[in-house]
């Protein structure tokens, strides 16, 4: 499989709380072949977005979806049941940016950490859901997760599937950026180094798709990201001038499209 | 006669959490358990609810881990996902359902709740409801890194001061929310739920397996709500109804059978254990039911089980065949077995006896029990002036007929 070019955005638009502005700026994102939809900012958050995310995932079909995910209110098991049924219900397109602003040094690392522990303990072959024997899962593939971190300390196992792509796409944002050992994707600044296993570099929908485009096969970036700011005008720029750089995959979850499949399973 | 106009009009709501009302319910031959991960099951049961004019699809939750005393049940489908991610999914493919979410006071801080619910209501285009629980399930705690569950007197003391404190941020909000707040729905059944809800709630859920019952219930909640300068008919009372129909009496006792014929002793067993948080994989189901062991070993209150055990066990009742009669009737709901005909009937009788304002349907087994409720008793409530044909507007409040925030309050 070629590498592939990927197409991010991000939006703190309050209007993402209204249904009809929702859905009309999601299907122009999805139409434009952007792949990442990031719903909220380090600095601006006007909604929930693991809702907005949990609405989205009905109202698109292919695009993928990541909620930002303030540690300062949020907590591990509830966030692992969110994103898990968001990613069973969008049958593995969702992703989450974790976010640190307005938390303790650490916290958000630990609530990645047990977030990510939770879903851990349930192996992707739990459920057997067979009629005829009446055995509905395999109990010893359910295990407690007796996470024990500086902030959060949470036994599990959780009360929810583990999510189709194992774990959900793990989104860092430069600007706010929590220090983890093995992020997908960080959207990273000019000269900004974060370990991800892609990085997307912030631009603007004026900059020059030509620069854009050598610097993506000269292996310096895996794509690009923009921050909307008037999202129609700017979504339907990005396609204009960007569009030509996405080349059409193949693929179940996200992770598949992108070629960014756990070990697991490979 | 009665007319369209003056017929107490009957609220249906769905309860749809799982995979049906009955245990063994995943084992129906037309069930289809693997279903509930995806978005196609919930567009058609969110599409079904409003076919069938529903008020609102619910979510029940919970927050502790599965499984008695630490062990994961193998027998009992259990997939819990988030409800309101189903909900606000749901929403996305609906136009007018009402969806209510059910959410924990004691485990979320007021501000993770407003932002929640909020968000919730504007995404729905108003058509929110938060039923209020403070968690009961002692392995709760563990999970957010507490030793032991709040007592139930503090756990409601703190659900009053929440729902104060999210109330206060929803009318500071920036971004207006469509109903102001989400409607408010409770489930207490102690004194002090029963308290709560008659000064908080909008709509209360409960369980009523007699239509005396019912009368009882709602009775009692009306003059609660009525003492605390409340009008008890801005309040809906939805007892849950369980249901299985078929085209004559004697078939749906016979498919009752069949389905209550699926829960084979283990799951019997695993059902009880799961509801009495307790391990009795290691008990003989042949043996008298183990009282000792049981109240030594439930992580619920102690003298919450005695009150159901002590009883039987007093008689010398095998603990297999306890178990296999608690299945039978699940929860202490009513459970109705005839023809579409005869649940209509039934369900404008209780309403016109005042034990109820409607129902909160909980389909024996999904999704087929309910695709039959809505294709054959809606009608009939429908020709009968006791169902609307039509969403009289956009918002859970409009279709509740709640009137605006505050019309409760006598004058």
């Amino acid at each position: 499989m070629s590498r592939a070019f990927f197409l991010s955005v991000s939006t703190d638009d309050p209007r993402l709380n209204d249904p009809l502005w929702a859905r009309s700026v999601l299907s122009a994102a999805e139409q434009a072949r952007i792949d990442l939809f990031v719903m909220g900012r380090p600095d601006a958050r006007p909604f929930d977005a693991q809702v907005i995310m949990g609405w989205a995932a009905a109202a698109t079909r292919r695009i993928g979806i990541v909620a930002a995910v303030p540690a300062a209110t949020s907590h591990p098991f509830h966030v692992a049941r969110a994103l898990s049924a968001v990613d069973h219900l969008s049958d593995g397109r969702s992703g989450w940016l974790p976010l640190c602003g307005g938390a303790p040094d650490g916290m958000a690392e630990d609530m990645v950490e047990a977030v990510c522990g939770l879903w851990d303990g349930w192996s992707a072959d739990t459920l057997i859901i067979d009629k005829a024997s009446g055995r509905y899962l395999d109990a010893s593939k359910v295990r407690p997760t007796n996470h024990e971190g500086p902030f959060f300390k949470v036994a599990g196992p959780v009360n929810a599937m583990r999510p189709p792509q194992g774990h959900i796409l793990l989104v860092i944002d430069g600007a706010d950026p929590v220090s983890v050992a093995e992020a997908d994707i960080a959207l990273v600044t000019e000269g900004q180094e974060i370990a991800a296993r892609c990085r997307l570099l912030k631009t603007r929908v004026d900059s020059d798709p030509g620069a854009i485009a050598d610097r993506f096969g000269w292996g310096e970036i895996d794509g690009a990201h923009f921050e909307l700011n008037d999202a129609m005008a700017d979504i339907a720029r990005i396609a204009e001038r960007f569009g030509h750089l996405v080349e059409p995959r193949e693929g179940k979850t996200l992770r598949d499209r992108l070629g960014l499949a756990l070990e697991e399973f490979a | 006669m009665m007319t369209e106009q003056s017929a107490p009009q009957i609220h249906l709501w769905a309860f749809l959490q799982g995979i049906g009302h009955y245990p063994s319910g995943w084992r129906h031959p037309q069930a289809t358990p693997a279903d509930v991960f995806t978005m196609d099951y919930y567009r058609r049961v969110g599409q079904l609810a409003e076919r069938g004019r529903f008020d609102a699809i619910v979510f029940g939750d919970q927050l502790h881990s599965r499984g008695a005393g630490g062990r994961t049940s193998e027998r009992l489908a259990m997939p819990t996902l988030d409800p309101v991610t189903l909900l606000v999914a749901m929403a996305a493919v609906t136009e007018h359902v009402g969806l209510v979410a059910t959410i924990s006071t004691t485990y979320n801080s007021p501000q993770m709740l407003a932002e929640r619910l909020a968000t919730m209501d504007r995404i729905t285009g108003g058509r929110a409801g938060w039923n209020i629980v403070t968690s009961a399930y002692a392995t709760t705690a563990g999970n957010f890194g507490e030793e032991q569950m709040p007592e139930k007197s503090a756990r409601y003391a703190n659900a009053v001061s929440t729902v104060a404190e999210a109330t206060r941020l929803w009318q500071q909000a920036e971004v207006p929310i469509p109903q102001g707040r989400p409607v408010f729905i409770q489930a207490g059944q102690s004194g002090e739920g029963r308290d709560f809800a008659a000064r908080t709630a909008e709509a209360i859920f409960c369980p009523a397996a007699t239509i005396e019952d019912g009368i009882a219930f709602r009775t009692d909640l009306r003059e609660r709500i009525a003492a605390v300068g409340r009008n008890p008919d801005a309040v809906r009372i939805m007892p849950g109804l369980s249901f299985i129909l078929a085209p004559t009496e004697q078939e749906a006792l016979a498919k009752d059978a069949a389905l209550l014929d699926l829960a084979d002793l283990d799951l019997c067993i695993e059902y009880l254990a799961e509801s009495l948080t307790v391990d009795l994989s290691g008990q003989d189901p042949s043996a008298p039911i183990p009282l000792d062991y049981i109240l030594d070993n439930t992580l619920a209150p102690r003298e919450d089980i005695a009150r159901v055990l002590t009883l039987p066990a007093s008689k010398g009742i095998s603990l297999g065949d306890f178990a296999t009669a608690y299945v039978r009737t699940p929860r202490g709901h009513n459970v109705f077995r005839g023809t579409p005909e005869q649940m209509a009937d039934m369900m404008i009788r209780w309403v016109d006896a005042g034990a109820c304002d409607g129902f909160t349907l909980q389909p024996a087994w999904m999704p087929g029990e309910l695709e039959l409720f809505v294709d054959q008793v809606v009608p009939i409530l429908q020709e009968k002036g006791r169902l609307r044909r039509d969403y009289p507007g956009k918002t859970l409040r409009d279709t509740l007929g709640l009137g605006p925030l505050g019309a409760d309050l006598a004058a």
